[in-house]
């Protein structure tokens, strides 16, 4: 007899319990693992290893603001609840608005969207700017780690055998000024040619935080402290002193394979004139 | 490799038995035999299978009928005959949103899921409700004027 | 008694049928014991077959090759010639070559058994691009002619090209580039196969269904009316679905001798992509002498990359030479063509059908000469718009009143043209860009008389008339617009004109549903069957047939290319305004103005959508359609990949149609499909050009090009 491929658990508990037994893999909104296990037309869908649809699992859905400030955005959240829920940073908020069509943001959801660590994935790139956290469950308990930690290259994930993604935690940010551009293959329902987040945190005229990150223009989203840390604690004024070592660091940050001409051009263009709009005085939120 | 999965497709309750990861197209258009959700690319590109899952626009082809237990499932069949599927359908055709008609179906289910929720929408936010549904033929100007006229045509229809 | 006139706007008799979802294209179509086919294809680009190792197929299953030809078949597709192979044997020239389909009942099965299936080659080194099979890179395709040309022709005009070139003050030369652009239909390509009275029977999404009849007959040495083919509603075709369905029916047909039951073979989106037709690339070197600021002649060599087979290759690049001078009388002219051999799949039918290739080369070179001389590219293209009775490129004369000059008018007042051109200075980051174009409506010369013979038939039943003829609906409209002619001519209402999807054993042959002949020669035909029938009213119910008449005075020469190649031209403007966005080089179209004379509209709701269709294809294939072959491989193999326009990439379009009966069509119509196609590519690089102020030399041109270009433009 063949062996059982598909669960569909109906509580989290009795979805970790298989996961963990079976060494299974969570299938959530379909839209990666559905295309990659497809088979074509009346022929269903075939993966390595046994598959939980965890679609409907209720202890996984809501986004709310938890008492110590942090976002909880449950797993299940799809790319539209995430782009109409104002209680999420704009950033990604952003990014999921900007994801495939309207159909796709109706099913991709964001712990999908992570675990695929698809360097061309939307919601990542934003969390990690954000130094935003998943949440791991599996039979044997819980743990947390940041977003940029969680994915170590294109589709390799820390996880762990039965472990679940539940949710992502966003910190309360500081932010007082942020940017974010998707670049696709066209003007809407596209994959990510390249996409960036800018924050940066101005008070009294004094950068106090700055950061960048770039999806889909290496094998995972680019981050870098090195050169973020050459801009923090300048004045505004001295900004424009600084920009050109950033933008260099930030370029030395990118692997020298990993991104062509175009990207790298794009990215060190959006990067300066993000820093232009800042130094010269900008007032505070969305920098369009 | 079977399981029970209970949904509703188009107001009748369905209960399929089979392999879970089954696409919710095969099911719809082969085990059930409603054709007019169509398949244009299988991987959540073009919206030729578009159907409206628990009051929200999906791609069928990329949703295992595993994830429909207790759905209540829409296609094309399921709306033509009602007054709304009535008013784009007859919209589309005064406004020669149909050429070659295979994106149409899936077109016609985005519309409805734009109109539900947005009963007087703008160029624009018509132009970003059918952005998953590609069409070749058209240009796409005439099904947006389309889906204009059957906001404007049922008016008091989409407030309802 | 209330009939349709021609100036009424109806709704399209398919529109309802096809948005409630009850039309029926072939992949909704099932048959009782129906069996599944899947294409089992090479993966090498070439070389030779060493072995074929197939798993112990299952009873009820199986694999279906070449030596399943009977021997009085042979193993080719006759298309114009007969060089495509139905299964290669032996030897592959092309990844995607079909080498057998695997049939049987279940198709989890099939695809388990296809996945077992080994081929092992000897490759051989593959020409891939159009410079590695004019080097004849790995050997050359012909060893007997030592070289890669499938086809070849000129067409000279005026004087010797050296005695021009070397009055010139200069020569003024570049290359210009396209790319390969898939059809994407949404509905892919499909067919199934079954048996019927003894008579095999196809369903098929097709252009074509005569052809399919006569290509794939041979396979099994029967005779073309031994094959039925029955159109199913077709989803979209474009030039992909005229010859591409020999390929899928031939295999079909073999497997059908073979198994005797309902066969069904669609492709999947991934397999259409990679492995089915494509436009041609193209290379085109212009050469162009000036003297005093003025062009006193032009040579052009143009190469086609044709793939392996040569399809309808030869034709494709005629009509690209006949087309090489775009709108303009150059006054000495020396045009060359050659289609090359490359191993890739074959190029064959795309909406134009070779003309968008040379259109696109002639109106940048033309905006770059103009850039050169430091003039108005349309102050500087206009000088040259040729008119009524002047000489083409084949040396024969343009019939019709030329009214591009009054179409100018009304895009350049629409557009705000002559403001914009002077207050975008170039490279302001904002652009607007203008070309003229013109398509040559039906087949060449008089290829309608000697080889398409088209007939058209009226059946009369009393108040009721059906059209019996081979033209097909595949979303252009024709099913609403040759009923229209009908009921017009007729002076019937609508409804009382019946049109089917084609069956070849029940309708007359009008000719491939291709050239944008359909409304202008099959429409003709109608009308004059309709004539008829309608001063024999009183008879009764009657059937009138007719034959294509040809014009009387417009010789042509098919050994020579010379003589009138087209009876009535399309003519053309259109004009894009851009945005480049200075930090990511990414392209807003912010407006499109177009306007096109096509005669007189037989329905103008249809004609604006095969406008607005057509344009939007063109500025697609300009701007992100990149479609790359790399060692013989397509790079870009689904929809997420190989992108087309969203309704969300360009503005909505002015439209305006110029006025312009033409004699020979019905009610004054002419040819309008392909035409719409032919020319914002241009204007869409015209105006990208002028906001950035480099210039490009090959499309499409999506950020990543732009970029390259702008630094070779530093440099």
């Amino acid at each position: 007899m063949e062996e059982m491929m598909c669960y569909i658990p109906e509580n989290l508990e009795e979805a970790l319990a298989i996961m963990d037994e079976r060494d299974a893999m969570p299938l959530a909104g379909g839209s990666d693992l559905m295309v990659s296990g497809a088979n074509g037309t009346g022929v269903n869908p075939t993966f390595s290893r046994p598959v939980v649809i965890i679609s409907n699992l209720p202890e996984l859905k809501g986004i709310k603001v938890r008492e110590d400030g942090w976002t909880e955005i449950g797993a299940l959240s799809t790319s539209r609840e995430i782009a109409e829920c104002e209680l999420v940073h704009p950033l990604v908020r952003k990014a999921a608005s900007q994801m495939g069509a309207v159909a796709l943001r109706n099913s991709a959801t964001i712990g999908g969207n992570i675990a695929n660590a698809s360097p061309k994935g939307d919601t990542p790139q934003p969390l990690i700017l954000l130094d935003a956290e998943v949440v791991l469950k599996s039979v044997r308990g819980e743990r947390r780690m940041k977003v940029d930690d969680f994915i170590i290259a294109a589709k390799k994930t820390k996880i762990e055998r039965g472990e679940i993604i539940s949710s992502v935690l966003i910190p309360p940010s500081t932010l007082t000024h942020c940017y974010f551009r998707k670049i696709g293959m066209r003007r809407a329902n596209a994959i990510s040619k390249l996409t960036i987040s800018i924050g940066a945190e101005v008070r009294d005229g004094k950068v106090v935080d700055f950061r960048a990150s770039s999806g889909a223009a290496g094998p995972k989203v680019i981050r870098s402290h090195e050169a973020e840390a050459i801009l923090i604690g300048k004045t505004l004024s001295e900004l424009p002193l600084y920009k050109e070592e950033f933008l260099d660091a930030w370029n030395n940050a990118i692997s020298p394979r990993a991104m062509p001409e175009y990207r790298r051009g794009a990215t060190r263009r959006m990067l300066s004139f993000f820093i232009d709009e800042i130094s010269s005085g900008r007032e505070e939120g969305i920098i369009e | 490799m079977f399981s029970e999965v209970k949904f509703t497709l188009n107001g009748k309750k369905i209960i399929y038995q089979g392999d879970p990861l089954r696409r919710l197209l095969d099911v719809i258009r082969e085990d059930l035999g409603f054709t007019g959700t169509k398949e244009g690319c299988s991987e959540g590109e073009c919206g030729a299978c578009s159907v409206i899952k628990d009051g929200r626009l999906v791609t069928s082809c990329i949703i295992p009928i595993g994830a429909c237990n207790g759905s209540d499932i829409l296609t094309i069949e399921g709306i033509r005959d009602t007054e709304k599927g009535e008013c784009i359908i007859s919209s589309f055709a005064e406004g020669g949103a149909v050429q070659c008609g295979f994106c149409i179906p899936g077109m016609v289910l985005a519309a409805y899921y734009l109109l539900e929720n947005n009963p007087n929408p703008t160029e624009e936010e018509i132009r970003m409700g059918i952005s998953g549904n590609i069409c070749r033929c058209t240009g796409y100007d005439l099904i947006v004027d389309s889906i204009a006229l059957a906001a404007k045509k049922g008016e008091e229809l989409w407030k309802k | 008694m209330s009939y349709t006139k021609i100036s009424d706007k109806i709704e399209r008799v398919d529109a309802r049928t096809k948005a409630r979802g009850e039309a029926m294209y072939v992949c909704d179509m099932t048959f009782p014991d129906m069996l599944y086919a899947y294409m089992v294809r090479s993966t090498c680009p070439r070389g030779k077959i060493l072995s074929i190792d197939v798993p112990n197929l299952p009873k009820g299953y199986k694999f279906i090759t070449a030596s399943d030809i009977p021997q009085k078949g042979k193993n080719e597709l006759w298309m114009i010639s007969k060089d495509w192979r139905a299964f290669a044997e032996d030897y592959v020239l092309y990844v995607g070559e079909t080498i057998g389909l695997l049939v049987g009942p279940d198709r989890t099965v099939l695809k388990y058994l296809k996945d077992r299936i080994h081929i092992e080659y000897e490759p051989e080194e593959p020409a891939v691009t159009i410079d590695d099979g004019i080097a004849s890179k790995g050997g050359p395709m012909f060893p007997e002619k030592g070289n890669n040309v499938f086809c070849s022709l000129f067409c000279e005009k005026g004087r010797p090209m050296e005695e021009v070139f070397a009055e010139a003050d200069e020569i003024f030369e570049e290359t210009l580039e396209t790319g390969y652009q898939e059809h994407v239909h949404l509905e892919t390509n499909g067919a199934i196969v079954t048996m019927e009275d003894g008579k095999f029977v196809f369903y098929a999404s097709a252009q074509c269904p005569f052809y399919i009849r006569k290509s794939v007959a041979g396979l099994l040495g029967l005779s073309a009316d031994d094959i039925i083919v029955r159109q199913c509603t077709t989803g979209g075709a474009f030039g992909g679905k005229e010859h591409f369905p020999d390929v899928i029916c031939g295999p079909l047909l073999v497997a059908e001798n073979v198994i005797r039951k309902p066969i069904k073979l669609i492709f999947d989106r991934e397999e259409d992509t990679q492995f089915s037709v494509k436009r041609h690339p193209s290379k085109c070197v212009y050469k162009t002498a000036l003297k005093d600021g003025k062009i006193i002649g032009m040579d052009a060599k143009v190469y086609y990359n044709v793939g392996a087979y040569l399809s309808s290759s030869f034709v494709v690049l005629q009509r690209g030479i006949f087309h090489a001078n775009g709108v303009y009388n150059i006054p000495s002219t020396h045009l060359v063509g050659e289609g090359i051999g490359t191993n890739t799949f074959p190029t064959c039918a795309f909406r134009g059908f070779g003309a968008p290739q040379t259109i696109f080369a002639v109106e940048t070179h033309m905006d770059h000469i103009a850039h050169h001389l430091g003039v108005d590219p349309l102050e500087f293209k206009k000088e040259y718009i040729i008119k009524q009775g002047e000489e083409t490129v084949t040396n024969g004369h343009i019939i019709e009143e030329v009214k591009l000059p009054e179409m100018l008018d009304v895009v350049t007042k629409e557009a705000d043209y002559w403001r914009k051109a002077k207050e975008y200075t170039r490279g302001c980051g904002r652009g607007i860009g203008i070309s003229l174009y013109l398509l040559g409506g039906a087949f060449t010369g008089n290829g309608e008389q000697a080889i398409i013979k088209a007939h058209a038939r009226l059946v009369r039943t009393g108040d009721k008339v059906r059209i019996e003829v081979g033209s097909t609906e595949m979303g252009q409209g024709f099913q609403t617009s040759l009923r229209k002619i009908a009921a017009n001519t007729l002076q019937l209402p609508i409804e009382n004109i019946e049109y089917n999807n084609p069956d070849t054993s029940k309708v007359v042959d009008s000719g491939p549903t291709a050239a944008s002949r359909s409304t202008m020669i099959v429409g003709k035909l109608v009308e004059r069957a309709a004539e008829e029938m309608k001063s024999r009213w009183d008879e009764g119910d009657i059937t009138t047939e007719v034959e294509y008449e040809h014009p009387e005075g417009y010789p042509w020469d098919q050994n020579t290319f010379r003589g009138d190649a087209y009876l009535g031209w399309g003519w053309g403007v259109a004009c894009v305004e851009v945005e480049v966005d200075k930090l990511t080089n990414e392209v807003k179209t912010v407006g499109i103005w177009t306007s096109h004379d096509i005669g007189h509209p037989i329905d103008e709701l249809i004609v604006h959508g095969q406008v607005n269709g057509g344009i939007i294809q063109s500025l697609g294939y300009a701007s992100m359609e990149k479609l790359e072959n790399k060692g013989g491989f397509f790079r870009q193999k689904r929809m997420s990949d190989y992108v087309i326009p969203t309704s969300m990439d360009f503005p909505r379009q002015y439209y305006h149609l110029q006025e312009n009966p033409y004699p020979w069509g019905p009610q004054g119509a002419k040819g309008m499909g392909e035409l719409v196609f032919n020319g914002a590519d241009a204007a869409y690089v015209d105006a990208v050009e002028r906001a950035l102020g480099i210039t490009f030399n090959s499309i499409p041109i999506p950020p990543e090009d732009i970029e390259e270009a702008l630094k070779k433009n530093v440099q």
